[in-house]
């Protein structure tokens, strides 16, 4: 089963922006990511397990290198058939996502600049990404300029149609082959499957300025622009008696600006956060969300930090409830039975514990000069609305995804280790 | 849309550029009152590893992903 596009967008485009840090030691960090997912259907929940694990040095004064490895492994329940009642064609499905990026940066006392290349492969879908960032402390040291870019190079195997309108084209199946050259390129079987291009350039802009000698804040502009196959390959949809594969627009050009803000409280040895971020679209998906966040030192090695975070997010312009598509056919060209397009409010609320340990003359381990330890974990509670009106909706919205209708929808735990040495 | 994401983008570049010759980041804080802001709950996505993974997951539950800003502090402690 193909991973959701945008998580390779937006962990790989992540990967360039964070680049831009400028660190002051050599790094080393592993962690491992659970994500667990309640679902019906009977054929159990949703698990993603995250593994990451990256490594920069400087070589010298000027130069650095980085080298970064992720993978995910997904298991659990999927409905391939968006309808009024998705829990009938519930089924099992398992995949693996590997992701390689290899960095290089140059470096002054005030500013860097570093490219990255980002490899991402599954059975149906594989991405090919460069990326660079550039940043600058501006004189006074109070005001630092990142710029950021990446521009993606993916494909989607996909059902090879032919001629075939939208509402009478068939989704792919897992037993589909997606053939590849050399592992790392689509090859198409002509009457079977094809890949489909998919583009993405993503931009960013970002500017942190110090407020005063307890506070800072950071804005953020951020553009992409998706050109190409942007449809579930294998998800179909419910249109009165028929399941074609789902039809989405091929360009989407995407849009947000954030704002944090972060102030110390130094007679609490403790910090406060704040974010704020505005999304708009052109498939007409408008979503805000805001975040508090509070961190406790304890002693000086016990880093204890709250968080919450609450999200809203409009319905894609061609979205409809499962109902509508069955009874009433689409809404123009289009049609989806992506949650991700769908209206929907969610929050979280976590914890994070960090055990820190500073070398001083002998190092941590023989090795580093600081190490951190740290569990996370977040609880997510969903709550899904209706795109149309719930009056005429006989079938109602309640099974039109395979979520469960539990309190907690799903739990992600976090460990991790990051060493500077 | 599309010509309203790159005006947008560049005017926070030259907002960034700009502001600063303003006088608002030459002043604001001395070097030597940076120990606070120097501290790891002050840096902006000093776990990159949990900065990604909130992404990702974010990525794959929500249409609007991505974006968040960049690391950093802008201490200028680098």
């Amino acid at each position: 089963m193909r991973l959701q596009l945008t998580a390779a967008a937006v962990a790989a485009f992540g990967a360039v922006a964070a680049s831009g840090v400028a660190r002051a030691d050599d790094r080393a960090e592993v962690s491992t990511s659970v994500f667990a997912e309640k679902r019906d259907g009977g054929k159990g929940g949703l698990t993603v397990i995250h593994p990451q694990a990256d490594f920069g040095i400087d070589l010298g004064r000027f130069v650095s290198l980085d080298a970064a490895y992720s993978a995910d492994a997904v298991s659990g329940a999927t409905s391939v058939i968006y309808q009024a009642d998705a829990i009938s064609s519930a089924t099992s499905f398992s995949d693996t996502r590997h992701e390689g990026t290899l960095g290089f940066g140059l470096h002054g006392k005030r500013s860097r600049i570093d490219f990255s290349a980002t490899l991402g492969t599954e059975r149906d879908y594989l991405s090919h990404q460069i990326g660079g960032s550039a940043s600058i402390d501006l004189p006074g040291r109070n005001t630092t300029v990142a710029l950021a870019y990446s521009h993606s190079f993916d494909q989607v195997c996909d059902k090879d149609n032919g001629m075939l309108s939208p509402q009478e084209t068939k989704a792919l199946t897992g037993a589909d082959p997606c053939d590849k050259r050399s592992g790392i390129f689509g090859k198409d079987r002509p009457g079977t499957t094809l890949w489909r291009d998919l583009s993405i350039d993503t931009a960013q802009a970002t500017v942190t300025q110090n407020l005063s000698p307890t506070m800072n804040l950071q804005i953020a502009a951020y553009g992409q622009v998706l050109e190409g196959f942007q449809s579930n390959p294998y998800r179909r949809v419910r249109i009165g008696q028929n399941s074609p594969q789902e039809h989405i627009p091929g360009t989407r050009d995407r849009l947000s600006i954030s704002a944090r803000l972060n102030r110390y409280l130094p007679g609490l040895h403790s910090a406060v956060h704040f974010d704020a971020r505005f999304y708009d679209d052109t498939w007409r998906v408008v979503a805000g969300d805001v975040e508090l966040g509070y961190s406790q030192y304890v002693g000086k090695s016990l880093l204890f930090k709250l968080h919450a975070r609450v999200y809203q997010q409009s319905a894609a312009a061609f979205f409809k409830d499962a109902f509508y598509y069955q009874t009433q056919s689409t809404a123009g060209e289009f049609f989806t039975g992506d949650r991700e397009l769908s209206p929907v409010r969610n929050a979280t609320l976590g914890g994070k514990l960090t055990l820190i340990t500073i070398g001083g003359d002998k190092p941590v381990w023989g090795l580093f000069d600081k190490l951190q330890v740290h569990v996370k974990s977040d609880v997510l509670l969903l709550d899904v609305l209706s795109a149309n009106s719930l009056t005429d909706n006989r079938m109602g919205g309640d099974k039109q995804f395979i979520y469960g209708n539990n309190l907690i929808d799903a739990v992600i735990l976090q460990l991790g280790v990051m060493g500077n040495y | 849309m599309r010509q309203t994401i790159i005006a947008i983008v560049l005017a926070a570049a030259v907002a960034g550029v700009t502001a600063p010759l303003a006088g608002c980041g030459r002043q604001a804080v001395r070097a030597a009152e940076k120990e606070f802001l120097a501290d790891q709950v002050m840096v902006f996505d000093d776990d990159p590893h949990e900065a990604s993974s909130d992404d990702h997951i974010r990525s794959n539950r929500e249409g609007a992903a991505g974006g968040h800003g960049a690391g950093g502090g802008g201490c200028g402690c680098n």
